[in-house]
């Protein structure tokens, strides 16, 4: 006998509508082995420096001399504002000097003195595009693939649900947050959204511990607890033979092995001061600036090289945010976080390690060529219709800008990239199609691009 | 109650015939639809729906262009036909959408899409019936929409047909079973009665069932006894703890505002938690449950003072309509945040009432589903008069007061009393101050005293400059209330004393309390207009208050009516909850047993729990849902009976073993041929760890116990209670770690339809090393401890079941015998009988009649009266390895001859051999091989006078390494019942009895444990009990950590 009658009508009807199918499944368990890409990757990795809050790229990546010599003087344009309460069309040039560096002579200012010594190997996107100001429509957009949509699936967890992890003895996918606090929106900024929980990212602490319950308590290190392990591990095979074909149970059995592996692995892995002394200067850990997010972005290049498929580090706060102030606040932001940064590159090149992982640096959005409020504490407004943000190693071509604003540096005007570009293009260089790459949830296919306009952007590839 | 009653008749009626007649009929149907039967209605309506009526048909016609009918298509807009019926390349439409210009934006039709529209244009663009010759407003519903099986009518299925051997016990099962048979599947056999009393207590409790009702289960062998277990579980007032946290979830419950920063705590909500927990304890009826929480208000006449408790209860329960985040009272009373608390209450109020996700609706119509933009506002409508987002109030401003008028009185009285002494230490500390300032002014002459004393009295803004002046130049004479301690200490005392009274006095206040409700104002009934594209800054026209269109039959929408003259409020919610309860509401009576269903099964009948639209799953027993909701609904919605219904179904009862013939066919379980195995939630993870330790606080109720950072950044309970989780705050932006890392909801959203088990490492971190386990592992050590010697271990259990020698202390025996010097061995070895506490000896008189003075303790003894009484300290090698021995030999008298020390191994013989008489020696033997289980003689003899034979001998073993110190391992007798705590700690854990080879492996395990403390510097100077503890804390641990313990068969 068939299934319902009712059932039954209603899926005959269903198979014959052009509705999203969905009988089309998922697979019947998850994990985090390695799985190989479909396409051939130029990246296995990727390490993201979110810089939430809108660095100013008028100030640090995109020079603009007509913007300069016409500061102080009102802008002819449209301005989208944020902030119509501060609001003023005076023009405010960039109180920085802009300078070639490199073979390729990429323009940076004098605020990001380290990134300007690895402009070989980067790629700036001059062109970014949100289309909206505000820093939470735009943070989802980047993360989830949707503006403002919270909640969804983050980039991080479609890369290690697609790929899963090269490392079974750490996550595959770990957040280094912030002394500052969690950026806005919170946890969501790393949620695994509909797909499964093993794919949300597992945030480390900013400060010791910082994974919590890692270490086995001093009264139990070392062979008591592996015995407790083994007899653990006894009784639950013994549970688990009598329950052949129970995914749940073997995949509780795994995780302990992990969380035992992890107790020395990510121990290891977190412990900096296994580096040299040189590297330890390379990264600014000498110096109580840059100490602190040198050590994270130091951590991020030891869990890549031990097979952590994606790292994101965040900032407490919105240290970018300079809507007062910018001529203090932004050089501080930009001197915590520039040698760290290149640093990281210079690191992951001289391992060998660049051509494979891929770095990014940016936030959401940028800022407005015209000042908010006024006088020397005047600072900028949001801008998500233009703004930089820059990219090296993992298969992207060093040395280039690519795209342009107007001649301000408020709209993106030539080969414009949107979020869903971005994503396309980090999917593309991890051997994935981003229509391709599906999980149904719902009944429907969803993908991390949820079919809006993604376009490979070809012309930055090596 | 016997369910087989529910079946009667039922085997007489057989649907097989009718059935087949359907599936061939419907196949038929599906078969044809292949060869291009296409019609509008079916296949392309829903497509344009997807893509095109939003600007198309809906609430606009763009260009003149309506596609809502096949004839207006081919009327077509400003641009001409769109569509040319036969003729696929001269039709507009398809070439705009080829063309990719339409529709406009990101999302294209897929290839397939446009195929299907090629084709039935090609067919000459058929339709499934006459088009009716007027169409009114919006998109309507087709009855290809219609069709969808959650919008049909709810009626009562037919119980099919079984035969005996199908083993029905409820018509449950009957439906179930048809399916099964037709997969050429069965149910599995009954599950062990253990298994079946530990689920159904995790079922309806959320707790481990104790060893008593355990034991009181297993030993009802009367028939009706798993029945009388159940009805046994429903009465616990757990019951009520265990269910609320489930409706909890899916009515987004949270102890704070959420929707800013501060994340502001709710001061009141816990009343409704109680609410739900009391509701469900007394079994109320569901629909007078819904009813209450939907319009409780509206059930209490207003003005809602001097409430009588059922007033409060139905107020309280309105507490469910006012979940949703909401930030107005916390710095953030925006329109748009009111309107977004309005929009997640809907949305609670859907996903837990309707199944449907009808948020989709709320910008514009549903893109799959039949529910349009107006019936979301229409159902808005029917909350709006109590939100009233125009003239909102903040979570504060809603509160309603529990104040009496004698409260009041009462309060009035008290305050009264206090004003009246405050009066009086006004009066004294007039008489006070003039003191002081006559003391203070006689300091001065006249006439400066005089014009001092005028510049004083003159109020301050009639001073003259020169009276300011004075003042200014003579500071000591502004004396105010405040510094009158430094002029009268004695008076600013005794002004206290008055403040102590009138602070006392004010204490006997009653206190005010409140209840969170969502209540209207009478007579105040805003417009609800419909919003455009969900935009509250565009409101469109007046929408009068209602149900989805779709949940009733073409024409019969549901209207609520605007106002209830009857009532002092609308009426509205009042009359939509009726209406929802009617017993036949397609949507919330599937719903609603669905999620009954689903928290027994761990899957929902349709397993989307809140998606009932396309979206969703279909139900995998569409009969048997529709039977359960009627049921449900005609036995008076008791939710006890419910349980009781489905509990004692052949299908709840099976054993959840897989097998691989059920496998092969479905590996899902789709059909139910076993029970299904479930992980623990959260909470029930805590209150079984609570409970297991013995340390579970049953009390119920009041405010939650709540949660914060401890130093390594978790989120903990606060001076645990060691309450169940139901009582735990739920803060949104700090929910309690051991809850979320298993699955909670954080309600950061809003509420939660379904969780999903999750398997990380965090978990396994958590149950290896946070405080909580430790201490709770701890404690269960400490348990069965004190409960061992209660504990009767059965022969079954223990028979061929040894202990390790590493239990039986250190390996050490104290005894006494005798060296055979022609032999060269130990011969008669027996152990001293008697422990002193600190020694062991023959008796507890000593000379012994039998052993003399033989004595032994940590560090000597004394030997012995005869050579056969030498005293003996044996060690055994728990296995082979190398042994060292390191040691002095003392004997502290000139008096009698001394005395002979031996060291003598079982294979090897005698190993070394010294003499003392008030002198020492060292007794160093060199490495060398030991087998396993070998003994190791410490012999002491008197030799030939049996005076003055102390001694002391401190050894130290090392064997393998590793220092075994005799001092320091010294040890009484073995401590007795190692085997009950371990069989009890297996009880606790798992509900049953170890077998032989478990404890045997556990006897193993703790063995292994001691050994390595007593060789592990941490505990080597620790009494062997607390060694022998923390082993027991360690096999607790892992037993609280395993499989067995997290989930349930």
């Amino acid at each position: 006998m068939g299934v319902g009658s009712l059932a039954l009508a209603w899926m005959l009807q269903q198979e014959a509508q052009a509705i999203p199918a969905n009988v089309r499944g998922n697979p019947a368990s998850f994990d985090l082995k390695p799985k190989p890409a479909p396409a051939a990757p130029r990246a296995n990795a990727m390490i993201s420096l979110f810089m939430h809050g809108g660095p100013s790229h008028v100030d640090l990546t995109d020079p603009k001399p007509e913007l300069s010599k016409r500061d102080g003087q009102d802008y002819d344009g449209e301005v989208q504002f944020s902030f119509v309460n501060r609001a003023s069309k005076k023009l405010l040039g960039t109180p920085w000097k802009f300078q070639k560096h490199g073979q390729s002579g990429l323009d940076f200012s004098e605020l990001l003195p380290h990134t300007a010594s690895v402009a070989d190997d980067l790629c700036v996107v001059r062109s970014m595009h949100t289309g909206f100001n505000g820093h939470e429509v735009s943070i989802r957009y980047f993360h989830g693939g949707i503006p403002a949509t919270l909640g969804r699936p983050t980039l991080g967890s479609w890369l290690v649900y697609a790929l899963g992890s090269e490392s079974q003895d750490l996550p595959a996918y770990m957040v280094l947050s912030d002394p500052g606090g969690h950026p806005v929106d919170g946890v969501t900024n790393w949620s695994s959204g509909f797909l499964p929980s093993i794919f949300q990212g597992t945030v480390l602490r900013p400060k010791e511990p910082r994974i919590l319950n890692l270490d086995a308590p001093p009264h139990l290190q070392g062979s008591l607890q592996e015995q407790n392990l083994a007899f653990l591990q006894a009784i639950n095979q013994r549970h688990q033979q009598a329950r052949a074909g129970e995914n749940d149970l073997e995949a509780r059995i795994a995780s302990y092995e992990l969380a035992a592996r992890m107790q020395t692995a990510a121990k290891e892995a977190l412990d900096v001061s296994r580096e040299s002394e040189a590297t330890h200067r390379l990264y600014g850990l000498d110096d109580p600036a840059t100490k602190e997010y040198g050590t994270r972005c130091l951590i991020a290049r030891r869990l890549v090289e031990r097979g952590v498929r994606f790292v994101q580090l965040f900032l407490g706060g919105q240290p970018w945010d300079n809507h007062n102030n910018l001529r203090e606040a932004l050089p501080g932001i930009a001197r915590r976080t520039d040698k760290p940064a290149a640093a990281l590159v210079k690191d992951l090149k001289a391992r060998g390690l660049l051509d494979t992982t891929l770095v990014h640096w940016g936030g959401e959005i940028g800022r407005l060529p015209v000042t908010e409020g006024s006088g020397p504490a005047c600072g900028r407004d949001h801008n998500g219709q233009g703004f930089s943000i820059w990219l090296a190693g993992g298969g992207v071509r060093g040395g280039m800008a690519y795209g342009a604003t107007d001649e301000f540096g408020h709209r993106a005007v030539e080969n414009v990239v949107t979020p869903n570009d971005f994503q396309a293009t980090v999917l593309h260089l991890m051997g994935l199609d981003h229509s391709q790459l599906v999980y149904y949830h719902n009944g429907q296919a969803q993908t991390l691009t949820n079919n809006r306009t993604a376009r490979v952007v070809q012309e930055i590839l090596a | 109650m016997n369910y087989r009653r529910l079946l009667d008749g039922a085997v007489r009626f057989s649907p097989r015939l009718a059935v087949v007649t359907l599936w061939l009929g419907a196949a038929l149907l599906s078969m044809s639809a292949r060869a291009e039967d296409l019609t509008f209605e079916r296949d392309i309506r829903p497509l344009l729906k997807a893509h095109c009526l939003d600007c198309h048909g809906g609430s606009a016609t763009e260009g003149q262009l309506d596609l809502r009918l096949r004839r207006l298509m081919v009327r077509g807009g400003d641009s001409g036909a769109a569509i040319e019926p036969g003729k696929p390349e001269e039709s507009y439409l398809l070439a705009r959408i080829e063309a990719g210009e339409m529709p406009p934006g990101n999302t294209k039709m897929e290839a397939h899409e446009i195929d299907v529209i090629r084709r039935w244009i090609a067919a000459g663009a058929p339709t499934a019936r006459e088009e009716p010759q007027e169409i009114g407003e919006g998109l309507g519903i087709t009855p290809e929409e219609r069709a969808f099986w959650s919008f049909q009518p709810l009626t009562r299925p037919a119980v099919p047909a079984f035969g005996p051997e199908d083993r029905v016990a409820t018509p449950i099962d009957a439906f179930l079973v048809e399916r099964l048979k037709a997969a050429g599947l069965k149910f599995s056999p009954e599950a062990d009665p253990r298994v079946l009393i530990r689920r159904a207590s995790f079922d309806l409790t959320g707790l481990p069932p104790t060893r008593e009702e355990i034991a009181e289960y297993l030993s009802d062998t009367a028939p009706g006894a798993y029945e009388r277990m159940i009805d046994r579980l429903l009465a616990s007032p757990r019951y009520g703890e265990r269910w609320a946290r489930h409706w909890l979830d899916v009515a987004g419950y949270a102890d704070s505002e959420g929707a800013s920063n501060n994340d502001a705590v709710r001061p009141y909500v816990y009343k409704y938690r109680d609410y739900v927990i009391r509701s469900l304890n007394a079994d109320k009826p569901f629909d007078q449950f819904l009813h209450e929480q939907l319009a409780g208000d509206e059930m209490v006449p207003p003005p809602y003072a001097n409430l009588a408790p059922d007033a409060i209860e139905k107020l309280t329960a309105t507490g469910f309509l006012r979940l949703a985040a909401d930030g107005t009272g916390s710095g953030n009373n925006t329109e748009e945040s009111r309107n977004q608390v309005i929009a997640d209450t809907l949305k609670n109020v859907s996903n837990a009432l309707l199944g449907l996700s009808v948020a989709c609706a709320q910008c514009h119509d549903h893109r799959y589903d039949p529910i349009s933009h107006v019936d979301y506002h229409r159902l808005r409508a029917v909350f709006e008069p109590a939100f009233d987002w125009k003239s909102w109030r903040t979570p504060d401003q809603r509160r309603v007061s529990l104040f009496t008028d004698a409260d009041r009185e009462k309060s009035a009285a008290i305050e009264a009393e206090a004003q009246q002494i405050a009066a009086e230490r006004a009066e004294k500390q007039t008489q006070y101050m003039k003191q002081a300032l006559d003391m203070e002014l006689a300091k001065f002459e006249e006439p400066l005293r005089e014009q001092l004393r005028a510049a004083y009295e003159t109020p301050a803004k009639d001073r003259k400059p020169e009276q300011e002046q004075l003042l200014k130049s003579h500071p000591s004479v502004n004396i105010s209330p405040g510094v009158l301690y430094q002029y009268l200490p004695d008076a600013a005392e005794d002004l206290k004393k008055y403040d102590a009274r009138i602070a006392e006095v004010r204490a006997k206040k009653p206190v005010e309390d409140f209840v969170r409700a969502l209540t209207e104002r009478p007579g105040q009934t805003p417009p609800t207009h419909l919003f455009h594209r969900g935009d509250y800054r565009m409101p469109k026209q007046e929408i009068a208050p209602g149900d989805l269109t779709v949940a009733a039959p073409e024409g019969q929408a549901f209207n609520v009516p605007r106002d209830d003259p009857s009532l002092p409020t609308t009426g509205r919610r009042l009359a939509y909850a009726r209406h929802l309860t009617n017993g036949r509401h397609p949507l919330s009576g599937r719903a609603l047993v669905n999620r009954v269903w689903m928290h027994h099964f761990g899957r929902g009948i349709v397993a989307t729990p809140s998606e009932f639209g396309k979206l969703g799953e279909a139900p995998s027993h569409p009969e048997l849902l529709d039977w359960l909701a009627c049921e449900f609904a005609d036995s008076g919605w008791s939710l006890k009976r419910l349980h009781q219904l489905i509990m004692t179904s052949t299908a709840y009862r099976q054993s959840s073993r897989r097998t691989p013939e059920a496998d092969a066919v479905d590996a899902d379980n789709r059909l139910l041929s076993r029970a299904p195995l479930r992980r623990l939630e959260g909470e029930a993870v805590r209150d079984c760890v609570l409970a297991v330790s013995g340390s579970l606080n049953p009390t119920m109720y009041g405010p939650a116990d709540p949660v914060d950072a401890d130093e390594t950044g978790q989120a903990v309970v606060k001076d645990d209670k060691l309450r169940r989780g139901v009582y735990v705050q739920v803060r949104r932006t700090q929910p309690a770690t051991l809850l979320t890392t298993f699955d909670a909801p954080d309600m950061l959203q809003s509420n939660c339809e379904r969780r999903t088990p999750s398997t990380v490492a965090g978990q396994s971190l958590m149950l290896l090393n946070s405080d909580f386990i430790l201490d709770h592992a701890a404690r269960v050590a400490a348990r069965v401890e004190r409960e061992a010697n209660e504990y009767v271990l059965s022969p079954e259990l223990t028979e061929g079941v040894s202990r390790p020698a590493a239990l039986d202390g250190a390996g050490w025996q104290y005894g006494y015998g005798r060296f055979d010097e022609a032999a060269g061995f130990v011969v008669a070895f027996q152990r001293l009988p008697h422990w002193t506490g600190s020694s062991w000896q023959g008796g507890p008189t000593l000379p012994d009649p039998q052993t003399g003075w033989a004595i032994l303790h940590a560090g000597g003894g004394h030997a012995g009266n005869t050579a056969e009484f030498a005293a003996i300290r044996r060690w055994t090698a728990p296995r082979a390895g190398r042994l060292s021995i390191a040691g002095t030999l003392g004997h502290g008298s000139p008096n009698g001859d001394g005395v002979r020390g031996r060291i003598v191994a079982q294979n090897k013989g005698l190993l070394g051999e010294w003499t003392v008489h008030n002198s020492q020696a060292a007794t160093a033997v060199e490495s060398f091989e030991v087998a396993a289980g070998e003994t190791i003689d410490l012999v002491v003899d008197c030799r030939t006078n049996s005076n003055t034979d102390s001694f002391t001998w401190p050894v130290t073993l090392t064997f393998e390494g590793k220092p075994i110190a005799s001092q320091e391992t010294f040890s009484g007798p073995p401590p007795s019942g190692i085997e009950a705590q371990a069989a009890l700690a297996w009880e606790l854990s798992f509900g049953r009895p170890a077998t032989r080879e478990e404890l045997q492996l556990t006897l193993n395990f703790l063995g292994q444990q001691m050994e390595t403390m007593r060789a592990d510097a941490r505990y080597a100077s620790k009494p062997e009990a607390e060694r022998l503890r923390q082993a027991m804390t360690n096999l607790a641990q892992t037993l609280l950590g395993s499989n067995e313990f997290l989930y349930i068969d």
